[in-house]
């Protein structure tokens, strides 16, 4: 009995160590991914002058079709509620409605700072010119381009770390324990 | 949709709600003018009226003598409207705006004043808009129907020239004319029908074919061909050469190179239907390079739109020479073109 107590001790820190590191993985995907659609964004915006609405839509379904290969479907699927949302002519600000199709995407990988930046965003979004537009668009690059580069200069040795830490803390817990 | 419920709904809510609860639905507005600090009026049934304080009713307005100052527009209002008008895309109508007005969802045209930032002495954008005015468009079927005989001899279209002071419903009456032209119509007279054809539109402003997402909410007609959003000009040249119309369409001709693109679609053989500002053919004549275009007989048809009882209401049509084909109160006139 004491054996299987032990054996089930270090198998849950050593799975709590792998998610810890799959979350790093996952995070630094959905950044990624989110960069990507940003960028999409900005090319509708700045380059084909589209209506937000529409430019949502068009990156929303772009990247839910690529969706398989990598990534996944929550962020497009944000932005096409976002989308559909305008469509709806509620009369609500933007930014209200950015802020409440968000509200999903606070139960992912994304961190908290990720999300607030996010909401940020939505603030500056579809107001004003087109230059202004491409300074936030920009800016938001920047600093998700500044938190991509931080996990992926940590992804190893994070992984590695959160790996051996579970497997070394269930193995210490086993031998306090018995 | 109805077109006063679809004009209610590019508001923001708290506007809508108000203009909802007023029964604005039940009016055929004209327009609706918004001034920071002013109260709200519609101009409808040939009456202006403005949104009581508690904005749940329209009252007549009896100008500065009137008893309660009504509701009072504040800037986020307008702040608001517009980001909402524009579908938080204030930066896609950036040219638009430029021009001082943007055309929306359902064709309308909102008329935006505020201070103009320059850049070389030329508008760059404006700011601070504390002024608006939302211009309902309406499609009126059937509105041409007068007039149609008139711009047709021995069976053949001509070019005709809409000529109207502002909001006497130029383009409404062009863009059925286009529809008409486009699909055939029915001459009753002589008991016919005569042929559709291919009509090319110039829409620089949207206003005829309200396009959305490239595709016309309003009837063009079955044969009409649709640039949206370029500039005359160009358009017209561009049309011509893609899309090979028998006729070209353009709303509020008014610039040189619009009158030297008109020309050139003309030498090569399309017939032109446009509008004008203007009160007469008289008026039209004295513009610099109008007076040229006339001359050269561009236009083989004029029609002068007045505002009598209601905005649309023709008052005559005129040959290229400008003798009266027609004249409103004389009835149907003996020259009316044969063929």
């Amino acid at each position: 009995m004491r054996w299987i107590g032990a054996c089930l001790v270090t198998a849950g820190c050593t799975g709590l160590g792998r998610h810890m590191a799959q979350q790093w993985r996952l995070r630094l995907r959905w950044l990624e991914q989110l960069r990507q659609m940003i960028y999409f964004l900005k090319g509708e915006i700045l380059y084909g002058h589209t209506a937000l609405g529409e430019a949502l839509e068009r990156v929303g379904k772009r990247c839910q079709r690529a969706e398989g290969e990598r990534g996944s479907k929550e962020l497009p699927l944000f932005f096409l509620s976002v989308a559909r949302r305008i469509q709806e002519q509620e009369g609500e600000a933007f930014s209200t409605i950015w802020r409440e199709e968000l509200d999903p995407i606070k139960e992912t990988p994304l961190k908290e700072e990720d999300v607030a930046s996010l909401q940020e965003l939505g603030k500056h979004l579809g107001y004003l010119d087109l230059d202004m537009q491409e300074r936030y668009l920009l800016l938001y690059l920047e600093q998700l381009d500044g938190q991509i580069g931080y996990l992926r200069m940590h992804l190893k040795e994070r992984t590695k770390l959160y790996t051996s830490l579970g497997i070394m803390g269930g193995l210490f817990l086993t031998v306090a324990m018995l | 949709m109805d077109q006063m419920e679809q004009v209610v709904k590019i508001f923001p809510r708290k506007l809508r709600m108000m203009l909802g609860g007023a029964g604005t639905e039940h009016f055929q507005a004209e327009e609706l003018r918004l001034r920071t600090g002013q109260p709200l009026l519609m101009k409808a049934e040939g009456e202006e009226w403005y949104l009581g304080a508690d904005g749940t009713r329209w009252e007549k307005d009896g100008g500065r003598e009137r008893s309660a100052p009504g509701y009072l527009v504040t800037a986020e209002d307008i702040r608001e409207t517009l980001e909402y008008m524009s579908r938080y895309s204030l930066y896609a109508f950036d040219s638009e705006l430029r021009q001082g007005f943007l055309t929306i969802q359902g064709g309308h045209r909102v008329g935006v004043a505020g201070q103009a930032v320059l850049e070389g002495g030329k508008v760059k954008t404006l700011q601070n808009i504390s002024f608006l005015n939302v211009r309902v468009a309406r499609e009126v079927p059937g509105c041409a129907d007068k007039i149609l005989p008139y711009i047709y001899e021995k069976g053949r279209v001509c070019s005709a020239l809409v000529i109207s002071p502002p909001g006497c419903g130029k383009t409404t009456l062009l863009r059925d004319m286009i529809r008409q032209v486009s699909d055939g119509w029915q001459d009753k007279e002589r008991g016919r029908l005569v042929k559709g054809l291919t009509v090319g539109v110039v829409d620089e402003r949207s206003e005829l074919g309200a396009c959305c997402q490239g595709r016309p909410q309003n009837d063009l007609g079955r044969r009409t061909d649709v640039l949206d959003g370029c500039p005359k000009a160009e358009g017209i040249m561009m049309l011509i050469r893609s899309m090979a119309p028998q006729v070209v369409a353009v709303d509020e001709v008014g610039s040189p190179e619009d009158l030297e693109a008109i020309r050139y679609g003309k030498n090569c053989g399309c017939k032109l239907l446009a509008t004008v500002h203007g009160c007469s053919l008289e008026d039209i004549r004295k513009k610099p390079v109008f007076k040229e275009l006339m001359a050269e007989g561009l236009f083989q048809r004029s029609v002068v739109l007045e505002s009598r009882e209601r905005p649309g209401q023709v008052r005559e049509v005129l040959d290229g020479d400008g003798r009266c084909l027609w004249r409103y109160g004389q009835g149907q006139d003996a020259a009316r073109p044969t063929g």
